[in-house]
C-alpha cells in the first residue's frame, strides 16, 4: 500500500487557493496592494544590531520571494545604512520614519494594506512609551500622529520591542491591527517576539488554516506560541506577553481569534500581493467563479457547524462535518479540473 | 555610748553579712556560669561548696544547681542523693527538685508525691511543680485532668506576666504547648512564652532548647537549627541541644545525626531520649537487634520510659518477634492506657522502613485510641496516599490540618492535592499514569508501553505479579514530587516507589541530560515488585542495588555506571562492606557515598547473578519475605555468610575492574582547585598507567589542535578505562577529534560506544543520529533519537525527524507514535501535524483512525487541500 500524495506534492500554486477567500472578501479588496515598512531601531550592542538586521532582511526577503510584494512597495530604515546599502532605504531617524509614512501613504491606494514593523528596543518612562531610534526617539503619541496619514488603508502596526504594550492604547483605531510584543510598559526585558513574528512569514508552520497565506493573526499566534515554547523549554518565566488589538477598543487580546473580541480583521489581513491572474481567470469563467463561490460557502458552513459543536450530539456532529468536508473536497477537485490542473 | 557602740557593731555585722552574702551570691553565680558554659565538673564542685552553707536561700539555690548539673551529665544517683541530703521535713523547697530527678529514672509515683508536696507547701518553685505533676498525669493517661491543669497556666500568665521568672515562663510555655492539642493557635503562645523566658533570663538555656524542639515538632528545621545553635554557642556540650541538633539533622537527612546523638551521650550517658533516638536510627538502618539493645539500655535508666518501650516494641515487631512486641505494648498501656504516640511512633518507624500498609494500620489505631492525635491523622493520611487511597488520604489529612495547622508536611501535601485536578489519569492494562494534563498526551505515549514492558519482564524474572493497577504519578515540578514523597521541598531523588504507588519527576522537572526518565521509571517499578514480593521486608541496599541492576538488564546503557570516583573510593577503602551497605543509604558518611552505594549494591546483585544465577536474586527476595535477616538470606540462598560473601565480592570487583583500578592514582590527587602542570601531566602520562593524566593531556592536545597526538592519548585512556563514558570521556573527545579530522564514520562509532554506556547524554544521541542519517544508516539514526526521547521528550523537531526515519524504515507503529508525539507538543501548525498522522495511519491501513484524524485536520482548516484529497481517498479505500 502506498500513499498517493507525498507531503507538498500536487499542491497547486498558492495563489489559486487564495481565491476562495478573495471571493468572500469585499470587492474592493481584490485589487488591493500591500506595502511594508520595516524600521530597525537603535541597537546599543553589535549583537543586537546583527539580530535586528537579520530579522528585518528575513522579513523583507520573505515578503518579496514568498509573498510576491514588489520591492517598490517595501521601505527598510535601519540604524546604519552602510550595513546593507542595497536593502536599506535610509537611516532610521525620527524624521526619516515620519517621512516614509507620508510617502507610503501618498502612493498607496485607499484600500491598500500597509504593514509597519518596528524591530528594536523600546522604553516606557513616566507614562511615555517610545521606540528607540538613532537620535530622538519616537513615542507612541508621535506614531499616532504619523499614522493619521493612513486614513483609509488597512493598517498593521507591529512593535516587537520591549515595553511596547502601551502602544496599543495610543494607536488603536478602526481598520487597524496593532500588535505589541509585551502587554505593558513594565515588561522591559529583551524580547524574542520579533524573531518568531518574522519566522511566521519566512518559514513554514504559521499557515494554520492552509489557505496558502499567512495572515496577521496567524503570524501573531505563531510568534506568541513559539515565544512561550522557548521560555517553557528554557525553564524561564515568561516575561513578554504579546497583545493584538484589531477592534479599535484600545484593549489588546492575549489570545485573539476570529470569533473573539480581537482577531477578525487580522485574520483577513495578509502580507501578500493581490492574486491578479486568478482574479482575471475567475472574471473570464463564470462556471469557475460559481465553483469558487460554492466552495467558499461550504467553508463558511464548516465554520458555522464548528461553532455549534458544543451543543450537538458528537455522532451527529461528526456525521454532518464529514458530509460537509467531503462535499468541500469534491468541490476543490472540480475546481482543479475546471482549471485544468487536476491530479 | 553603748547604744551607739551597739549600733556601730550592728552596722559592722550588717556590712560583714552583706559582704558575705554578696560573696556567696557571686560564688553561686560563678557556679551557674560554669554550668551554663558546660564546665560541668567545675560547676558541680562549686555548687557542692555552696551547699555546705546551711539552709538559706543561697544554699537551696546551690542544691538546685548541683542537682541540675549532675542531672545534665546523667549522674542521677548522685543528684538524687544531693537532693535527699538537703531536703528537710519541714520545708517543701527541694521537693520539686528531687521529683524531677526521680522522673529521669522512671519513679513516677514517688515523683508525683514530691511535686504535690512542693505545691502544698508553697515552695518557691511550686508553679514548676504544678507543671511537672500535670505532665506526669498527662503521661499516665489522665489527659483531661492534665489539660485542665495546663489551662490554669494561662490565667497565671495573664495575671502575673510581669512577675514570672524565666523558669516559670518556661513552665507556662510547656503547659500551653500541651494545650496546643486542643487549640493549635496556642502553639504560638507557647513560642511567645519561651521567648519571654529567654528575654527574662538570657542565660537560661532550657527555654531555648524547648523552643528548638517545638520548631522541629512543627517541621520548621531552619528556626530549630537557629535555636539549638544559640545554645551550643554558649555551651557546646549541652546534651539537650546536641540531641536537638541530631534530631534536626535526621529531619534534614544529614549524616551527622548519629555523631551528634553519640556526642550527647558522651556528655550524658543516661540521656534516655538520646538512647531512644539512637535506637530509632538503628531501626532506620534496619539493624533491629542493635535497636532493641539500645532501647534496652534506655529502659535500664528509666524502666517506665514510654518512648523507649515503644521503640523496643517496634524493634520486636520489625524483627517479626510478635511476643516481644506484645509484651512491650502491654507495658506501655499499663503505664498509660491512652498513649496514642505508641502507634504514631510505630507508624512513623514502619514508614521509614517502607512498611506503608503497616504504617497506615498503626496510625489508624492511634486515632482510634485518641481522636485528638493529629499526628496520627497526618500519618494515616500520608500513608494512605502512599498506598494509592487518595480520597481517604485527603480526608484524613484534612482532619490532621484542622487539629494542627502548623504541620508543614500536612499543609504542603494538602496544597499538592489541590492541584490534582490539573492531572489526567491514563489507564493501561496494569498501570494508572497520573500526569499533568499539559503533558499527559506526550508522556503516556511512551510511559504506558514502557511500564507494561517492565511489568512483564520483572514478573517473569521474579515469578511474581504485584497487585494491579500500580499508580505512577509524574510531577512536572520537582518540588511537588518532593512534597509527595517527604512532605517538604528539597528531596534530591528522582523517583520513589511506595509499592502500589510510584512517584517521579517528569522529564520536564529537570533540564535535558539530567536524568533518563525511562530508566528511572523502570527502577521504581522494580521497587514495586521488590516491596510487593517481600511485603516490604526487603532491606534498602538490596532493593536499590537490584533496581539499578534491573535498569541495566532492561536496556544497554541504562543504570548507574562505574566512575573514577567510585574506583578511587574503593582503593581508599571508603566503600562499605556488603554487610554494612545499608549505612550508605540511610546515613551516608560523605557526600558521594550514597551514589557509590547504589552502584556498589548493583554490582553485588550482578555478582550474585553471575555466581548463582538470576533465580538466586528472586530467591533472596523470598528469603526476606520469610522474615530472614540478610545474613540468613545469604546462608540460605548463596550458602555463605554475608561477611565471607563481602570478601568474595571485593575480589570480584578487583577482577572486574582490574585495568581501570590500576589506572587510578589517588596518590596523585591534588588539592581542590589545583591543576597539574603540563610537565607533570606529560610525565605521568608517559608512564602510561594514569587514566586522568592521559585523559587530561589528551584534552590539552585537543584544545591545541594536535589532533593526531590527542587521538593517540585518547585511545590509550579508553583502553585504560573502557567503561568510563561520563563527562569528557575518551569516547566523547574522540568523536570530536574524528569529526574535526573529517572521519565521521569513526566519530559515529565513538558516539555509538558512548551512548551504549551513558544513559543521559542527550547531545551525543542527537549528534550520532545526524551522523548516521548522513551516512544513510537510517536504523541507527532512529535508534539514537529513540534513546534521546527517554532523556528529553519535548523537542518537537526530534519527533518529526524520528517519525520520518521510522517512515523510511517502514515501522508504521513507531511512526504513528512519533506523529502523535508531535501533536502532543501542541504545534502551531496543528492541521499539518494531523495530516502527517493521517498519512501514517493510512500507511498502516488503519482507516478508522485515518478517517477520524483527517476530519480533525479539516475541521481546523477546511480549505486544506492535501487533507481533502486524503479524505476522499480514505473513503474510497475504506469502503
Amino acid at each position: 500500500m502506498g500513499l498517493p500524495t507525498a507531503p507538498g506534492a500536487g499542491v497547486r500554486p498558492r495563489i489559486a487557493l487564495a481565491a476562495c477567500l478573495l471571493l468572500a472578501a469585499p470587492a474592493a479588496a481584490l485589487g488591493q496592494s500591500t506595502h511594508l515598512i520595516v524600521v530597525s531601531g537603535l541597537s546599543g550592542e553589535p549583537r543586537y544590531a546583527a539580530a535586528f538586521h537579520e530579522w528585518a532582511t528575513m522579513l523583507i526577503e520573505a515578503a518579496q520571494a514568498r509573498w510576491g510584494l514588489p520591492s517598490a512597495n517595501i521601505v527598510y530604515l535601519a540604524e546604519k545604512v552602510e550595513r546593507d546599502p542595497a536593502r536599506i532605504s535610509g537611516r532610521a531617524t525620527r524624521e526619516a520614519v515620519e517621512s516614509s509614512f507620508k510617502t507610503v501613504a501618498a502612493k498607496s491606494a485607499a484600500d491598500d494594506a500597509v504593514f509597519i514593523v518596528l524591530i528594536g528596543h523600546g522604553a516606557s518612562r513616566d507614562g511615555i512609551a517610545s521606540f528607540n531610534l538613532p537620535g530622538p526617539d519616537l513615542s507612541a503619541e508621535d506614531f499616532a500622529r504619523s499614522l493619521e496619514a493612513f486614513a483609509t488603508q488597512r493598517l498593521v502596526f507591529v512593535n516587537t520591542a520591549s515595553a511596547s504594550g502601551e502602544f496599543i492604547k495610543a494607536l488603536s483605531g478602526p481598520n487597524r491591527t496593532i500588535i505589541t510584543a509585551t502587554k505593558s510598559g513594565f515588561e522591559r526585558n529583551e524580547t524574542l517576539f520579533a524573531n518568531y513574528f518574522v519566522e511566521a512569514f519566512a518559514a513554514d508552520g504559521a499557515d494554520v488554516d492552509k489557505d496558502q497565506r499567512v495572515s496577521a493573526l496567524e503570524a501573531f499566534n505563531y510568534a506568541r506560541r513559539e515565544v512561550a515554547r522557548v521560555y517553557e523549554t528554557d525553564g524561564r518565566l515568561l516575561t513578554e506577553h504579546a497583545l493584538l488589538d484589531d477592534n479599535g477598543d484600545g484593549e489588546g487580546s492575549l489570545e485573539p481569534d476570529a470569533t473573539s473580541a480581537d482577531g477578525a480583521l487580522a485574520r483577513r489581513t495578509f502580507l501578500a500581493a493581490p492574486a491578479g491572474e486568478l482574479i482575471e481567470a475567475i472574471a473570464a469563467d463564470p462556471e469557475l467563479a460559481a465553483l469558487y463561490a460554492e466552495k467558499s460557502k461550504l467553508e463558511e458552513r464548516v465554520i458555522t457547524l464548528r461553532q455549534m459543536k458544543d451543543g450537538m450530539d458528537p455522532e451527529v456532529y461528526e456525521r454532518e462535518l464529514e458530509a460537509l468536508l467531503v462535499e468541500l473536497a469534491l468541490k476543490t477537485r472540480a475546481i482543479r479540473e475546471r482549471e485544468g490542473s487536476g491530479r | 555610748m553603748r547604744s551607739r557602740r551597739g549600733v556601730t557593731v550592728g552596722v559592722v555585722v550588717a556590712i560583714l553579712l552583706a559582704a558575705a552574702n554578696s560573696w556567696g551570691q557571686s560564688r553561686l553565680a560563678g557556679a551557674y556560669d560554669a554550668l551554663r558554659s558546660g564546665r560541668y565538673d567545675e560547676a558541680i564542685r562549686a555548687f557542692r561548696a555552696q551547699t555546705q552553707g546551711g539552709a538559706g536561700a543561697e544554699s537551696i539555690q546551690a542544691v538546685r544547681g548541683l542537682v541540675r548539673a549532675l542531672s545534665e551529665v546523667g549522674r542521677y544517683g548522685e543528684a538524687e542523693e544531693a537532693a535527699r541530703e538537703r531536703i528537710r521535713s519541714d520545708s517543701s523547697e527541694l521537693s520539686n527538685t528531687l521529683g524531677e530527678v526521680l522522673v529521669f529514672r522512671g519513679r513516677r509515683e514517688e515523683a508525683a508525691r514530691l511535686f504535690e508536696r512542693a505545691i502544698a507547701g508553697g515552695a518557691s518553685d511550686s508553679l514548676v511543680a504544678r507543671l511537672n505533676l500535670a505532665v506526669l498525669r498527662f503521661g499516665s493517661g489522665a489527659v483531661s485532668e492534665a489539660l485542665a491543669e495546663f489551662d490554669r497556666f494561662i490565667d497565671v500568665y495573664n495575671r502575673n506576666r510581669e512577675r514570672l521568672s524565666a523558669q516559670e515562663l518556661t513552665a507556662v510555655g510547656t503547659a500551653v504547648r500541651y494545650l496546643g492539642v486542643e487549640n493549635p493557635q496556642l502553639f504560638k503562645d507557647a513560642l511567645r512564652a519561651y521567648d519571654a523566658a529567654i528575654a527574662a533570663d538570657p542565660s537560661d538555656l532550657r527555654p531555648r532548647v524547648l523552643l528548638g524542639e517545638l520548631f522541629l515538632e512543627k517541621y520548621n528545621s531552619a528556626d530549630a537549627v537557629s535555636a539549638f545553635s544559640d545554645v551550643l554557642a554558649i555551651n557546646p556540650d549541652h546534651p539537650g541541644a546536641l540531641l536537638g541538633q541530631a534530631r534536626r539533622a535526621r529531619f534534614d537527612g544529614q549524616p551527622e545525626a548519629l555523631s551528634l546523638a553519640t556526642r550527647a551521650l558522651e556528655i550524658n550517658p543516661s540521656l534516655v531520649q538520646a538512647r531512644v533516638f539512637l535506637a530509632e536510627l538503628r531501626l532506620e538502618l534496619e539493624d533491629y537487634p542493635e535497636a532493641a539493645a539500645e532501647a534496652g539500655r534506655a529502659l535500664e535508666i528509666n524502666p517506665s520510659s514510654l518512648e523507649a518501650l515503644s521503640v523496643l516494641a517496634a524493634a520486636h515487631r520489625l524483627q517479626g518477634d510478635q511476643r516481644g512486641f506484645e509484651e512491650a505494648r502491654r507495658e506501655v498501656f499499663a503505664i498509660n492506657p491512652r498513649y496514642a504516640d505508641f502507634y504514631t511512633r510505630l507508624s512513623d518507624l514502619s514508614a521509614r522502613t517502607r512498611l506503608y500498609a503497616e504504617a497506615a494500620d498503626h496510625a489508624r489505631r492511634a486515632v482510634e485510641l485518641d481522636p485528638r492525635s493529629w499526628r496520627g491523622y497526618a500519618l494515616l493520611g500520608i500513608n494512605e496516599l502512599r498506598l494509592g487511597a487518595i480520597e481517604e488520604g485527603r480526608n484524613h489529612l484534612e482532619q490532621a490540618f484542622e487539629g494542627d495547622p502548623y504541620d508543614v508536611w500536612t499543609k504542603n501535601t494538602l496544597d499538592l492535592l489541590d492541584t490534582f485536578d490539573e492531572y489526567d489519569e491514563v489507564k493501561t492494562e496494569r498501570f494508572v499514569l497520573f500526569v499533568d494534563r499539559k503533558e499527559s498526551d506526550l508522556i503516556s505515549l511512551y510511559m504506558g508501553g514502557l511500564a507494561e514492558e517492565a511489568y512483564d519482564r520483572l514478573a517473569q524474572l521474579y515469578d511474581y505479579e504485584p497487585s494491579a493497577p500500580i499508580r505512577v504519578e509524574v510531577y512536572r515540578s520537582h518540588a511537588d514530587f518532593s512534597v509527595r514523597t517527604f512532605g517538604l521541598v528539597g528531596v534530591g531523588a528522582l523517583g520513589v516507589s511506595f509499592g502500589p504507588v510510584v512517584a517521579m519527576d517528569a522529564p520536564s522537572a529537570r533540564g535535558p541530560g539530567e536524568f533518563n526518565w525511562g530508566s528511572t521509571l523502570w527502577h521504581e517499578i522494580a521497587h514495586s515488585f521488590h516491596l510487593g514480593l517481600t511485603q516490604g521486608r526487603v532491606p534498602r541496599w538490596f532493593s536499590e542495588g537490584l533496581a539499578v541492576f534491573e535498569e541495566r538488564r532492561a536496556r544497554p546503557g541504562w543504570g548507574d555506571d562505574v566512575t573514577p570516583g567510585f574506583l578511587t573510593a574503593y582503593l581508599q577503602g571508603r566503600l562499605l562492606p556488603v554487610a554494612n551497605l545499608n549505612d550508605g543509604f540511610a546515613r551516608p558518611s560523605y557526600p558521594e557515598q550514597l551514589g557509590y552505594s547504589y552502584y556498589e549494591a548493583s554490582l553485588v546483585c550482578e555478582f550474585i547473578e553471575r555466581k548463582a544465577g538470576g533465580v538466586a536474586l528472586a530467591e533472596m527476595l523470598r528469603g526476606y519475605r520469610a522474615g530472614l535477616s540478610t545474613d540468613a538470606v545469604f546462608r540460605r540462598v548463596l550458602k555463605t555468610d554475608v561477611e565471607a560473601f563481602g570478601n568474595e565480592f571485593f575480589d570480584y570487583l578487583e577482577t572486574r575492574f582490574r585495568a581501570p583500578l590500576a589506572a587510578m592514582r589517588p596518590d596523585r590527587q591534588l588539592e581542590h582547585g589545583q591543576r597539574p602542570s603540563r610537565a607533570q601531566l606529560e610525565g605521568w602520562a608517559k608512564e602510561g598507567d594514569d587514566f586522568y593524566a592521559v585523559l587530561m593531556l589528551a584534552r590539552a592536545l585537543l584544545e591545541e589542535g594536535e589532533l593526531e597526538a590527542a587521538v593517540t592519548h585518547l585511545e590509550r585512556a579508553k583502553s585504560l578505562f573502557p567503561e568510563y563514558a561520563g563527562p569528557a570521556s575518551p569516547y566523547e573527545l574522540l568523536a570530536h577529534a574524528h569529526q574535526r579530522m573529517g572521519a565521521p564514520e569513526r566519530a559515529a562509532a565513538e558516539l555509538e560506544a558512548l551512548t551504549a554506556i551513558n544513559e543521559r547524554n542527550y547531545a551525543a544521541n542527537l549528534e550520532l543520529a545526524e551522523l548516521r542519517e548522513s551516512q544513510g544508516d537510517v536504523a541507527r539514526a532512529a535508534a539514537a533519537l529513540d534513546r534521546a526521547v527517554y532523556i528529553y521528550p519535548y523537542d518537537m523537531a526530534l519527533h518529526e525527524r524520528l517519525a520520518d526515519l521510522y517512515s523510511r524504515l517502514g515501522d508504521e507503529a513507531a511512526e504513528i507514535r512519533e506523529r502523535r508525539a508531535v501533536l502532543a507538543l501542541d504545534p502551531v501548525d496543528r492541521p499539518e501535524a494531523l495530516y502527517e498522522l493521517v498519512r501514517a495511519y493510512y500507511q498502516s491501513g488503519d482507516w478508522v483512525a485515518a478517517r477520524r484524524t483527517v476530519l480533525q485536520a479539516l475541521e481546523e482548516a477546511p480549505g486544506f487541500e492535501r487533507a481533502q484529497d486524503l479524505l476522499l481517498e480514505i473513503r474510497e479505500r475504506g469502503r
